[in-house]
């Protein structure tokens, strides 16, 4: 096969990097189907580029990732979207204090947010990147990174609203920031 | 902004991935998704006149109803004369729809040309049968639909379409270039590679070029379905691959050969083959070939729609065939 090498080479950087990578395409989904099919098209991108990639591969990687995820890459039906909020809307069995599932229902939430701004939520929240790290891997300017996180936690905090109040105040959220 | 909120959301997303694990193969699959798309995109690029091409020489030589001598330069020319005749006269009269059944090493593919109109379709192989949005095989059953490019009708005109049915996703371009006036470009010749026809106004002279220049030469009989055909050897030809194709494959060069069979009764194409070998550079060569079976059709209303790529209703559109 022509590009025997470069699989080879990919395979090895999977071995070290993959799970990572996957969770980071998992939250940018919110599923982890829809994760594995993000990943899936980002690292067909890098083995098409990699006889000519001179710079960290990881980087590129994530780099395409976050952009094809910020592009709104698989629009997700609507159908769908109602799927993921009414599984936000349940309480996961395994843990009952208000406060987990209160954490469990952002990332839920964070689904439903657009996609720029989510991507943005998670290079900032997840990645732990600055508001100028994010616009060097977006190619944004800092002031539409800004825009967009802003808008983003403004978003989700309304989205949050629709949770049930006890749960809320039981997780000392409402009022606060409000 | 709330602090509560950031936190919480950092805490819910290290939960949500807690326990996610990548699944095996990723680069395996990743590399089958690469061959699909770049096999996808080449034919997109040549299979405008690969398969008329291949037609165009057959029929031109089937039309002279015996083997051309390949040195009379006489009687090629009264053979040409004879043949391009031929093939205006028949392809006037019988105005018939391209299908094309292709079989070979990249596994199997259909195609339909009608005038302007083309259609190029790949399908899942045997060994593969459906495919998921990633691309992967699921071997649930059923040889499915996996792309199709060639010429959709949108607004009225005809533009350029390349579908992508495992993840419902389609784009748009302009309309393919026509038949070269040429068959013994260089350009025509390594179309003859290609797995898909594309219909074209100008048969004869293309006909007329191949049979000038000697782009081809008849090579025997072959017994097809109880046909007695024609068998038509095209000349090999070797090329270097572009800077980018070549480091794409990690290989130098490419070298196209083909062969083909007429109906001597019809002045049609009934099989058309392809081989095409990568070499030279660092990656193991690569071989594929290609089997076409070739009908003709009624022009009806229905195999004239045939030959149109349809974008099923609710595909999103990509800016472009790498994007999908």
């Amino acid at each position: 096969m022509a590009n025997d090498r470069a699989v080879a080479e990919l395979e090895s950087f999977l071995a070290e990097r993959a799970d990572q990578l996957m969770r980071t395409a998992v939250l940018l989904t919110g599923s982890r189907e829809a994760g594995q099919d993000l990943l899936q098209t980002g690292l067909e991108r890098l083995l098409r580029h990699w006889p000519a990639l001179t710079g960290d591969p990881e980087a590129y990687l994530r780099r395409t990732l976050y952009n094809l995820a910020a592009d709104g890459y698989r629009q997700r039906s609507r159908l769908r979207r109602k799927l993921l909020l009414l599984r936000a809307e349940t309480p996961p069995p395994a843990d009952t204090l208000a406060s987990v599932d209160l954490r469990d229902a952002l990332v839920r939430l964070l689904v439903q947010l657009p996609p720029r701004q989510r991507a943005v939520l998670v290079l900032r929240y997840w990645e732990q990147l600055t508001e100028a790290e994010i616009a060097a891997v977006l190619g944004w300017p800092e002031g539409t990174v800004k825009s967009a996180a802003s808008r983003g936690l403004r978003r989700l905090r309304g989205l949050a609203d629709s949770w049930p109040q006890t749960e809320l105040h039981e997780a000392g959220l409402r009022g606060s920031g409000r | 902004m709330s602090t509560e909120i950031e936190e919480l959301l950092q805490d819910g997303m290290e939960r949500f991935t807690t326990g996610v694990h990548a699944p095996a193969g990723l680069a395996a699959v990743a590399a089958r998704l690469r061959r699909r798309r770049r096999r996808a995109i080449q034919a997109a690029a040549v299979c405008g006149t690969a398969a008329v091409t291949a037609a165009a020489v057959l029929i031109a030589i089937a039309a002279g109803g015996t083997a051309a001598p390949a040195g009379g330069q006489t009687a090629q020319a009264h053979t040409v004369a004879y043949v391009v005749s031929r093939v205006k006269d028949a392809l006037a009269t019988e105005n018939l729809v391209y299908y094309g059944k292709t079989t070979g090493t990249d596994g199997p593919s259909a195609s339909w040309a009608y005038g302007q109109r083309w259609r190029w379709e790949e399908f899942t192989g045997a060994g593969c049968r459906n495919v998921t949005s990633t691309g992967e095989c699921t071997h649930r059953g059923g040889s499915v639909r996996s792309l199709a490019t060639g010429t959709a009708r949108i607004g009225g005109k005809l533009t350029g379409a390349y579908v992508t049915y495992y993840n419902r996703e389609y784009s748009l371009s302009p309309i393919t270039a026509p038949l070269p006036t040429s068959a013994c470009s260089r350009t025509a010749r390594l179309e003859m590679g290609g797995p898909a026809p594309t219909p074209g106004d100008h048969w004869s002279d293309f006909i007329n070029a191949t049979l000038a220049c000697g782009a081809a030469s008849v090579t025997g009989h072959v017994w097809i379905d109880g046909v007695q055909t024609i068998q038509i050897t095209g000349k090999p030809i070797t090329v270097a691959l572009p800077p980018g194709e070549a480091r794409a494959v990690r290989e130098k060069r490419t070298r196209v050969g083909w062969t083909l069979y007429v109906d001597p009764t019809t002045y049609l194409p009934v099989r058309i083959t392809a081989t095409n070998t990568t070499f030279g550079g660092p990656a193991a060569t690569t071989y594929s070939s290609l089997v076409t079976n070739v009908q003709w059709l009624k022009p009806t209303a229905a195999n004239q729609a045939r030959a149109l790529v349809r974008i099923p209703p609710g595909y999103h559109r990509a800016s472009h065939p790498w994007d999908q």
